[in-house]
């Protein structure tokens, strides 16, 4: 007898958890190398709220997971020697963050007071041999679109530039990292170009966001319209049925 | 509702931009100033459900997991030391420098700062200092009958006296140089401090390999660019706006559920 309310009720938690992740997608519109994403859901059969062996079992709305568009985003020209962007979609910059490996798409690096290419929270650039030290007295490094990163002439390393089979196995990490959540190993991306002097944005559309809002809320607004339907209906069967005339 | 929450961090983190944006365009016209961008980064990450979680007892695992967002924050705020143009100002002791180096400062607090404002003048010592009265380092004197001064550009102060065609070397200005120019400490008056990000100064004449050289006559100005500071302003301002609407959406979702039982 229940079953709108439960049915209605596992869509307003979907819709809710939906509603999350397009505020994230939304406050994100402006960071550097952020992916967008979105819930993906589907049915679950579940039991009904009452014993009936005729009519078939009802279905409620689960989300499955959530899915991310690696698409590639606008490069931003921003003039500063240690910016760098991926042309590559799912192609990440591996960096070391002292407990283990992690992949970033956000290239505005910098330098600690040793040399190393670090990222702004510090974590240390993987190029072929580890980490890389540029020598401060030979000028700006120029990196050209395979990572090879040279100042004045001199060769100084290879940005490290990789991709895994399954972007599914990557893990957001939260301060634009990823972490690698299975065993599997990263390939380097031999299609991936370094753009030096850029800056990628965000992949979030904020057309598609803010249509997706209002979808959410037109679609719980007229879920709450029908588990208050159900709801009156019984409180009305209630009344009616048990007045005596 | 955790987009409340959210939401709010993405106006938070648009206010900021907004706040670095107007100090830019503020000093649009400082000598020397670099422009300064913000950058921001997501949040942490809630795992609703791992990815790579076990989904039954015949060891099926969940592929994609589900992880929410708590939104964004400042990641940094940092300067872009990109080359200023030289603007010519046909001041005696006006300088830029072309290329990697700060002036070094010497501060009444016996400390020193380092600035790419050169926009100099002399005291009543007839000592070079800044415009706040701080001498420039290491010490240069013009003398009181110098007529002409002129610095060449590895920064060599010389001077031609009443009554000599001859010009005398009276100093040799130098230049520092940091590993991490980005990791210096602003402390205002075009002032910067040296801390444990930027690295220890190295010192070293100007027009050597890794200094810039020195433009007598001209003081560098500002890096900001117009154009582009308004364009980062619209989109700033139109994601402030992006973020109050999901609080609006929120809130009448909000009202929608607490309606139900009236």
């Amino acid at each position: 007898m229940e079953n709108a309310a439960y049915i209605g009720l596992s869509r307003q938690m979907t819709l809710r958890r939906e509603l999350d992740i397009v505020a994230n997608n939304i406050a994100n519109a402006d960071t550097n190398g952020f992916k967008v994403e979105q819930l993906l859901l589907g049915s679950e059969l579940g039991p009904r709220a009452r014993n009936d062996f005729v009519r078939p079992s009802v279905s409620f709305v689960l989300d499955k997971g959530v899915g991310r568009d690696f698409g590639q985003a606008g490069l931003e020209q921003t003039g500063r020697s240690l910016d760098f962007g991926i042309e590559g979609e799912g192609a990440f910059f591996q960096l070391n963050d002292g407990v283990g490996e992690a992949y970033t798409r956000d290239g505005a690096f910098t330098l600690d007071p040793e040399g190393r290419l670090t990222t702004q929270a510090g974590h240390a650039v993987q190029g072929d041999g580890g980490d890389i030290i540029l020598d401060r007295t030979l000028g700006e490094p120029a990196v050209a679109p395979d990572g090879t990163i040279s100042q004045n002439g001199n060769l100084v390393g290879r940005l490290s530039v990789v991709r895994f089979d399954t972007l599914a196995v990557l893990e957001k990490g939260g301060d634009g990292l990823y972490r690698n959540a299975s065993n599997a190993a990263p390939q380097e991306a031999m299609d991936a170009r370094v753009r030096q002097g850029m800056l990628e944005g965000s992949n979030v559309n904020p057309i598609i966001e803010i249509t997706n809002l209002i979808e959410i809320q037109r679609a719980y607004e007229s879920v709450t319209k029908m588990i208050e339907n159900a709801n009156d209906l019984s409180r009305r069967s209630v009344e009616r049925l048990g007045r005596v005339s | 509702m955790r987009a409340l929450r959210t939401a709010a961090s993405g106006m938070a983190a648009q206010q900021l931009n907004v706040e670095v944006i107007s100090n830019n365009i503020a000093n649009m016209n400082t000598v020397g100033f670099k422009r300064q961008r913000a950058e921001f980064q997501d949040l942490l990450y809630q795992n609703v459900e791992r990815m790579g979680a076990q989904s039954s007892a015949q060891g099926t695992v969940v592929p994609t997991g589900i992880q929410i967002g708590a939104g964004v924050k400042a990641g940094s705020v940092y300067r872009i030391t990109e080359q200023g143009t030289p603007q010519q100002t046909g001041g005696r002791f006006d300088m830029a420098v072309d290329g990697r180096g700060y002036f070094q400062i010497l501060l009444p607090s016996g400390e020193t700062a380092f600035t790419r404002a050169g926009n100099f003048a002399l005291n009543g010592e007839g000592q070079l200092v800044t415009d706040d009265g701080y001498a420039v380092q290491p010490n240069i004197s013009i003398p009181q009958d110098a007529v002409d001064v002129s610095i060449s550009k590895s920064g060599q102060v010389q001077v031609i006296t009443a009554g000599q065609t001859e010009p005398a070397i009276v100093g040799q200005l130098e230049l520092a140089t940091f590993f991490n120019e980005a990791g210096l400490e602003a402390v205002g008056d075009n002032l910067l401090m040296e801390t444990a990000a930027s690295g220890a100064a190295n010192v070293g004449t100007p027009g050597d390999a890794g200094f810039g050289q020195i433009l007598h006559g001209y003081t560098e100005a500002s890096n900001v660019d117009a154009v582009a500071e308004i364009s980062a302003l619209i989109i700033a301002q139109r994601a402030y706006e992006m973020n109050s609407k999901v609080i609006t959406t929120a809130d009448q979702m909000l009202s929608v559920s607490a309606q139900v039982k009236s």
